[in-house]
C-alpha cells in the first residue's frame, strides 16, 4: 500500500498534539487526503482527526485538560490585557511579534494576578518561559530568537471557543 | 407675524450654545421635555422660549416642544451629527423616484410644463435620495468609530448588540439598497433612469425638456459616482470594521465570562499527548519500527584479520603450581619473565601483571633484602625496576 507524502511526519506531529497549519506543505497533503486521515486516526487509535481552515489537530476522549484549561487562562489574560491597554488585542494577536518582555509586562501587571500566581504553569517568569516552550511544541506560537514570539494562526482555536461561550451562553438562555 | 429672515439668523447665532442644548436634549429623548428647557434656559440664565416659538425655530408638542423639521435638519448638518436612519425611511425614496419615472416615461409626449415639472421633482428626490445615503454612511461611520474608541465605556454584551443592530438593521439593508447587481435596488432603477434620459437629452423635440434632461442625466452621473463611493465606503470599511468590533467584543465576553470560574467551566478538548514506557505493548513494535529504520538489505562481509590475537586468560592455578615446584625463588619478578618466556613466543605486560599478582597470595611469604635491592626486567619494549623479592617454601600450605 502506498502512503501519502510526508506520512510519518503527519502522524508523528498530530500524534504529539501539534496543530498543523495551512502555512505548512504538509497541511496539503493532509487536505488532500482528507478522507484516508480521519479514517486512519479513527481505525488505528480511536482519535477524531478535526479539520479548520486555520489549523488541523486531533482529539482523543481523554484530552488534556489541565493543559487546555492553562492554555484558556493564558489566552484569556492576555487579550483582556491587551485590550485594557487599548490595542486591538485580536490583531496583535493574529499579525504581530511579542517581546516576551512584553508578555511578561502583562502578566505581573494583570488584575488576574491571583488566578496568575496559583497557577503552576503561569504562577512566575520561570514557569511562564516553560509554558511559551509548550506552546511552540504545539505550534501554538513560533519563537523567534531568543526572546521574541508570534502567535500561529493555531490561537484561533481558542478565540472560537471564547466566542462559544457567549453563543452557547446565549442559547441557554 | 413673519419674522425678518436676518432677526432669525442673527437670533440663531447669539444664542447658538442653547439652540445646541436643545438639539442635543431632542436628539437623545426625541422630544424637549418642559423641564428640560427650563433646567437649560436657566443653565444658560436666558428665557428664549418665546423667541425659539415665535420664530418658528420649535413648535409646541403637548406641553412639550420639538424642533421644527427643517431647522432640525439645518442644525443637524452644521454640526455633522446624524443620526443613522433606518433603511426603510431611505427606501421610500424607491417609490418616489419610481412612480415619477413611471409617469415620465408614459407621458413623454403629454403636457410639458407638467414633464418639466417632473423631471425636475425627479432630480431633487434623486438628491435628497443621495443626501440620505450619505449622512447615513458618515452617521454609521461615526458611531462605530465611537464604539470601536469606546469613550462612553459601554460594556462588551452592549457592544455586540450595538454592532450586530448596525450591521443587520442599517449597513446590510442600505447595501442592498445601493447593491448594483441586484435588479431591484434603487441604484439599479438610478441606471436606467440615466440611460432613459441620455437618450432624451440627445433626442427631444422641445429644446427646455431636453436642457432638463440634461440636467437630470449630468447630476445623475454625479449621484451615481457618489452613491459607488458610499457603497465602497460601506462594504470595504463600515461593515469590516463593524465586523471586528462585534468579533472582539465577542470573544472578549467570552474570555470575561470564562476567568469568572475558569476552573468551572469546560474547555476544548487537545490530544493528551502518552509517553512511551518500556514495559507498554508499543514498545516492542516501536522497537522493531527502529530496528526495521536501519535493516540494512544489502550483504556486508566483514574480512578476518589474519592474525587475530585469542584472549588470553591467566590460568592461576598453574602458575602457583609451577611456582611451588620452583620454590624457593630467590627473585620473584625475574621468575615471572622467565617462565612467561618459556610459554610464549611474546611477552605482553598484562601477562606479566597478572602473574606478578601471585604475589599477593595469602598462603605465600615474601622476603625482602635488608637493604632494598633493584632489578631491570625488560618486557617488549618497556623496562621496569623492580625489587627483589624472596619466596620461600616456608609459609606455603
Amino acid at each position: 500500500m502506498e502512503y501519502p507524502r510526508n506520512h510519518r511526519k503527519i502522524v508523528d506531529e498530530l500524534m504529539s498534539g501539534k496543530f498543523i497549519l495551512p502555512i505548512e506543505q504538509h497541511y496539503e497533503v493532509l487536505k488532500e487526503n482528507e478522507e484516508f486521515y480521519i479514517d486512519f486516526f479513527k481505525i488505528s487509535f480511536n482519535y477524531d482527526l478535526k479539520f479548520t481552515q486555520h489549523y488541523v489537530y486531533l482529539v482523543s476522549d481523554e484530552s488534556a485538560e489541565m493543559l487546555s484549561r492553562d492554555m484558556c487562562i493564558f489566552f484569556a489574560v492576555l487579550s483582556y490585557e491587551l485590550d485594557r491597554d487599548g490595542k486591538n488585542f485580536l490583531e496583535r494577536i493574529q499579525y504581530t511579534e511579542f517581546e516576551l518582555d512584553e508578555l511578561e509586562n502583562y502578566f505581573i501587571n494583570s488584575s488576574y494576578i491571583d488566578l496568575i500566581q496559583s497557577n503552576k504553569q503561569l504562577k512566575d517568569a520561570d514557569a511562564r518561559k516553560n509554558f511559551i516552550n509548550t506552546l511552540n511544541r504545539r505550534n501554538i506560537l513560533e519563537k523567534i530568537g531568543d526572546n521574541r514570539i508570534l502567535f500561529t494562526s493555531a490561537h484561533k482555536f481558542f478565540m472560537d471557543f471564547a466566542s462559544d461561550i457567549v453563543k452557547f451562553e446565549n442559547v441557554e438562555e | 407675524m413673519k419674522a425678518e429672515p436676518r432677526t432669525v439668523l442673527r437670533f440663531l447665532l447669539e444664542y447658538f450654545d442653547i439652540v445646541k442644548d436643545l438639539f442635543d436634549a431632542q436628539t437623545r429623548d426625541n422630544i424637549i421635555t418642559y423641564e428640560v428647557m427650563n433646567e437649560i434656559t436657566s443653565k444658560h440664565k436666558m428665557d428664549v422660549k418665546i423667541q425659539l416659538l415665535e420664530y418658528k425655530i420649535i413648535s409646541n408638542v403637548a406641553e412639550n416642544y420639538q424642533f421644527r423639521p427643517v431647522f432640525a435638519n439645518l442644525i443637524e448638518f452644521i454640526l455633522s451629527e446624524f443620526k443613522p436612519m433606518l433603511p426603510e425611511t431611505i427606501e421610500k425614496y424607491h417609490v418616489s423616484i419610481g412612480e415619477l419615472f413611471r409617469k415620465i416615461r408614459e407621458n413623454i409626449n403629454g403636457d410639458r410644463v407638467i414633464l418639466n415639472q417632473r423631471i425636475s421633482e425627479l432630480s431633487n428626490e434623486i438628491n435628497n435620495f443621495y443626501e440620505s445615503v450619505e449622512k447615513n454612511t458618515l452617521a454609521l461611520l461615526n458611531e462605530t468609530r465611537e464604539l470601536k474608541a469606546n469613550v462612553k465605556k459601554v460594556d462588551y454584551r452592549e457592544k455586540i448588540i450595538r454592532a450586530s443592530r448596525w450591521i443587520d438593521e442599517y449597513i446590510i439593508p442600505l447595501n442592498k439598497i445601493l447593491d448594483l447587481n441586484h435588479s431591484t435596488s434603487l441604484t439599479t432603477k438610478l441606471y436606467e433612469v440615466s440611460e432613459y434620459t441620455n437618450r432624451y437629452r440627445l433626442n427631444f423635440d422641445d429644446e427646455g425638456t431636453r436642457i432638463q434632461f440634461e440636467k437630470l442625466y449630468f447630476s445623475l452621473i454625479q449621484v451615481n459616482d457618489n452613491l459607488l463611493r458610499q457603497s465602497k465606503i460601506l462594504t470595504n470599511e463600515l461593515l469590516p470594521l463593524i465586523e471586528r468590533i462585534r468579533t472582539e467584543s465577542i470573544i472578549l465576553s467570552g474570555w470575561i465570562n470564562f476567568l469568572k470560574a475558569p476552573h468551572k467551566k469546560k474547555v476544548p478538548k487537545i490530544l493528551e499527548v502518552k509517553r512511551n514506557y518500556i514495559y507498554s505493548k508499543d514498545t516492542f513494535f516501536n522497537a522493531a519500527e527502529f530496528f526495521d529504520a536501519f535493516k540494512n538489505d544489502a550483504d556486508v562481509y566483514i574480512e578476518d584479520e589474519e592474525y587475530a590475537d585469542e584472549k588470553w586468560i591467566f590460568d592461576k592455578q598453574h602458575y602457583k603450581d609451577k611456582l611451588q615446584e620452583n620454590m624457593p625463588v630467590l627473585d620473584f619478578f625475574k621468575w615471572c619473565n622467565k617462565t612467561l618466556k618459556e610459554d610464549y613466543k611474546k611477552v605482553e605486560i598484562e601477562k606479566f601483571f597478572a602473574l606478578t599478582s601471585l604475589a599477593f597470595e595469602e598462603d605465600l611469604q615474601l622476603e625482602y633484602p635488608a637493604k632494598a635491592e633493584f632489578d631491570k626486567i625488560k618486557i617488549n619494549e618497556l623496562t621496569l625496576t623492580v625489587p627483589k623479592i624472596t619466596i620461600n617454601k616456608h609459609g606455603i600450605s
